[in-house]
């Protein structure tokens, strides 16, 4: 389509590829890895809204996506109409 | 005067005249040779192209060159015209090299040419309101259509068809024939063509076709093999191309025509060689733009955009709505500018939409849900082009400041006064599509049939419309169109998921240009997509309800996919997208199984009895393991497919696909990027090129293939179906009673394939 600019998955990425290199590679405590791991998901998680918005930076666009899950998780787990019928151990909910 | 129908209109030999095929009610086919040479255009400063006109003035190549003016753009007013040079070509095949020979006289800027690209049936077309098959009256070279190319339902004409098939001596299956293979046997329809020897059966041939004079002969590859093949032994045994013609009127071999290969979308595509016939219409069902586009569809498509028939079934969508803008430009007046170096257009539609990543789309979440609705609007990217004016010329123009068609984020705004190109266009196109649409709900049997072919021909063209506009090479595309019809796409989708939650429903999964959502208790889904379309101007449909949708995660990350569901309608029907059964490279061993456990699911009506219906779909694969492990699983099923990104040489790593090529190679066989190879696994430890896989076209049926290989395929399509519910690659081979010892894939190179659109295999390199 003869673009040059990387969409933004293709930036975040780059993002992320970089701070596993540079920063998630030397975390030593599990927990930690563990957690920096969920923060890999969450900016993934929101791709499709990052993508969408037609301002903003990089960075800016990441910040958003971690503080959206977090806020996501700080708030009362009730997943309600969006939990799968039948759980990851194959049970009925 | 006769009546009858203009089946086509083909350039003469010589090149300076058409011949119009002209088919009587009675069926007699008339051949009339009408003198006609195009000029193409050139404009630029007056005292250039007065320099240009004496040099081309009296060279053998030039009919004639004549001082005109010309509306030139589709951004100016009607009435304005530019210096201009008509150059008539002496023949039709000169058209290209000559204005390529003007455009570097003048150093690619002095001059700008115009028409260069539109061959001369075409223009004969356009210019004496006809188009391919139109029901006509005649007298001598005078032609006229009886009813407009936009006449919703009309005959067909009562086209003679024919098969052809060559069978070479030694033919069997899965042996790919030799260019020295002499022709055993030729099928022509019902016929059998075999004479003594091979010069003989080449002149039955010939007769054959004389005296069943079909007008339309179909083939099964007969681009890549059978047409070039008869040709390559024509010539052979010492026919002339006077001599040996399978159309009405003898064509140029054209054996040197090398397919070629080209990149579009960053994907690579390949081209054979088409070999069209004159006054017959050879039809390579192998090459169809997408599989399930009939006659019917493609005539339709050929009466809209003035191509041939041939070129129609040949070509992308997006090659024929290119011509419908051309038909529509050249009615306003304005001449084509002269794209050079244009590649042909992508062939597949649904990758066009696919491969844009300016969609609205959402993560949805992995697993099952009962009772989901979709919601899908209809043509939306056109719709939207048509509802906001949207095309290259009326964007941000200068009489409309406050223009309330304003792309939102980006802000370009479009005319409210002028009609643009791209939306006059696409208007007839829509209103066709809904009748059609409309007619086949209201018909049955054959006619219902037909309405079906036709609206789905003019889906792919409205899909690739679209993607068309972001195109740069396309003739009337324009970046910042494509880019407004995406924010206008994205902001229509996300308010009608707010609409939606607002009225209690959930936003599961959006798409595009569809959304699965989650109804309240006492939702009236036929009503809420009325109430929406009311709205917005543009008509959402409603798809249906699904007793239950699986959504999938990738393997990387366990976040869902867009493309990848399956899920099965109240009706019984299931729609799936991404998984392997859809994708091009699955053996037909996985494909079978995958398709059996879908059967089982078929019948499962909630998420209870689907948790039930999973141990019995395992017994499926447990099945399909222990006879793969028994090594007696029929190798045509187990034959896995790449698509080439590459040449042999170029490959670094290896492969099966490799391992293949290379055996392929020492048998004389190369394969072109763009191209697929087939193989079997035969020990994917194997280092050694003649033992990691077996090349499908060199299987004897017998040699041994790696179970342990194929088992590990067909456990990760499990994997792919029930990964949700904690059905790992590893839980599901163990359940079998193997130990999955790889956990890389056994991929032919690193690369994934795509879903299949229609048919064609295409790889991401
Ligand atoms: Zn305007």
């Amino acid at each position: 389509m003869g673009r040059t600019v990387p969409t933004y998955r293709e930036a975040l990425d780059g993002l992320l590829t970089r701070w596993e290199r540079e920063f998630g590679h030397s975390l030593a405590d599990p927990r930690d890895r563990e957690a920096f791991h969920e923060v890999v998901l969450a900016a993934r998680r929101y791709i499709p809204q990052g993508t969408m918005m037609t301002s903003g930076d990089l960075v800016e666009r990441v910040l958003l996506s971690l503080l959206v899950d977090l806020q996501r998780k700080l708030r009362a787990p009730d997943p309600g109409p969006f939990e799968s019928e039948i759980d990851a151990f194959g049970n009925l909910r | 005067m006769p009546r009858g129908w203009l089946l086509d209109v083909t350039s003469s030999r010589a090149g300076d005249s058409v011949l119009l095929w002209l088919k009587e009610m009675q069926g007699m086919v008339h051949r009339v040779e009408v003198p006609y040479a195009p000029p193409f255009y050139v404009t630029g400063e007056p005292d250039r192209l007065h320099a240009l006109g004496e040099a081309l003035d009296g060279r053998r190549d030039v009919a004639s060159v004549a001082e005109t003016a010309i509306q030139s753009s589709p951004f100016e007013a009607p009435d304005v015209r530019h210096a201009a040079l008509a150059v008539t070509p002496q023949s039709h095949g000169r058209r290209r090299s000559l204005a390529t020979e003007i455009d570097a006289l003048g150093a690619c800027v002095t001059f700008r040419l115009f028409d260069v690209d539109l061959t001369a049936s075409q223009l004969y077309y356009l210019e004496h309101d006809l188009y391919p098959c139109a029901p006509v009256s005649w007298s001598g070279q005078h032609v006229v259509a009886l009813e407009p190319p936009e006449t919703w339902d009309y005959v067909l004409p009562p086209f003679r068809t024919s098969e052809l098939a060559v069978e070479v001596v030694g033919q069997r299956p899965g042996r790919p024939p030799r260019s020295t293979d002499p022709i055993a046997r030729v099928r022509i329809g019902t016929a059998s063509v075999e004479g003594v020897d091979e010069t003989a059966t080449l002149a039955a041939v010939v007769e054959e076709l004389r005296a069943q004079a079909p007008d339309v002969l179909w083939t099964r590859g007969g681009d890549t093999f059978d047409v070039p093949h008869l040709y390559h032994r024509a010539l052979v045994a010492g026919f002339t191309e006077e001599e040996f013609v399978l159309g009405r009127e003898p064509m140029p071999f054209g054996l040197d025509r090398a397919g070629s290969t080209f990149v579009s979308y960053g994907r690579i595509y390949h081209r054979s060689p088409s070999f069209a016939l004159a006054g017959r219409f050879h039809i390579d069902l192998d090459e169809r733009f997408v599989e399930d586009v009939t006659m019917v569809g493609f005539l339709d498509v050929a009466r809209f955009s003035r191509l041939g028939l041939q070129t129609v079934a040949r070509q992308s969508p997006g090659t024929a709505f290119s011509a419908m803008e051309v038909a529509t430009a050249r009615a306003q007046g304005v001449h084509i500018p002269w794209k050079k170096n244009l590649p042909e257009c992508p062939k597949s539609a649904a990758l066009l939409i696919a491969a844009d990543r300016g969609g609205f789309t959402l993560t949805p979440p992995v697993g099952l849900f009962e009772g989901v609705d979709e919601f899908d609007f209809v043509s939306l990217y056109p719709s939207i082009m048509v509802h906001h004016n949207l095309s290259l010329e009326t964007l941000e123009c200068p009489c409309c400041p406050d223009s309330p068609h304003v792309a939102p984020g980006l802000g370009y705004r479009s005319c409210t006064i002028r009609d643009g190109l791209v939306p006059r266009t696409l208007r007839p196109i829509l209103e066709r599509r809904l009748y059609f649409k409309r007619r086949k709900r209201e018909t049955t049997g054959a006619e219902r049939t037909r309405y079906e072919d036709l609206a789905k021909a003019w889906k792919w063209v409205l899909v690739t419309s679209f993607g068309y506009q972001g195109y740069r090479n396309a003739k009337f595309g324009r970046i910042e169109c494509h880019e407004a019809i995406n924010a206008y796409a994205r902001e229509i989708l996300a308010d009608l998921a707010t609409t939606a939650q607002r009225e209690g429903w959930t936003v599961l999964h959006g798409i595009v240009d569809s959304v699965w959502l989650k109804p309240p208790a006492d939702a009236d889904p036929e009503a809420f997509a009325r109430r929406i379309s009311a709205q917005g101007h543009l008509p959402l449909g409603y798809e249906g309800r699904y007793r239950w949708i699986v959504f999938l995660p990738d393997k990387a990350y366990g976040l869902g996919v867009a493309q990848r569901y399956y899920g099965l309608y109240e009706d019984g029907e299931f729609k799936v997208r991404g998984i392997e059964l859809r994708r091009g490279d699955t053996c037909g061993m996985v494909r079978g199984v995958q398709e059996r456990v879908l059967k089982v699911l078929s019948q499962v009506r909630s998420a209870a009895e689907f948790q039930r219906a999973i141990p019995e779909a395992l017994a499926l694969g447990h099945a399909a393991a222990a006879e793969l492990a028994q090594g007696g699983w029929s190798r045509e099923e187990l034959v896995l497919t790449h698509g080439l990104s590459h040449r042999l040489e170029e490959y670094r790593t290896f492969s099966p696909g490799v391992a293949a090529l290379r055996q392929l190679k020492e048998h004389g066989i190369t394969r072109e990027p763009g191209e697929e190879v087939g193989f079997l696994l035969a020990d994917r430890r194997s280092q050694d090129w003649r033992r990691r896989a077996v090349a499908a076209e060199l299987m004897t049926g017998s040699e041994s293939y790696d179970a342990a290989a194929y088992i590990e395929l067909l456990a990760r399509s499990f994997e792919t179906l029930f990964s949700p519910f904690g059905y790992t690659l590893e839980r599901v081979a163990r359940t079998w009673g193997h130990d999955v010892q790889s956990t890389t894939p056994p991929r032919a190179f690193d690369r994934h394939s795509l879903e299949r659109p229609g048919q064609r295999r295409l790889t991401v390199p």
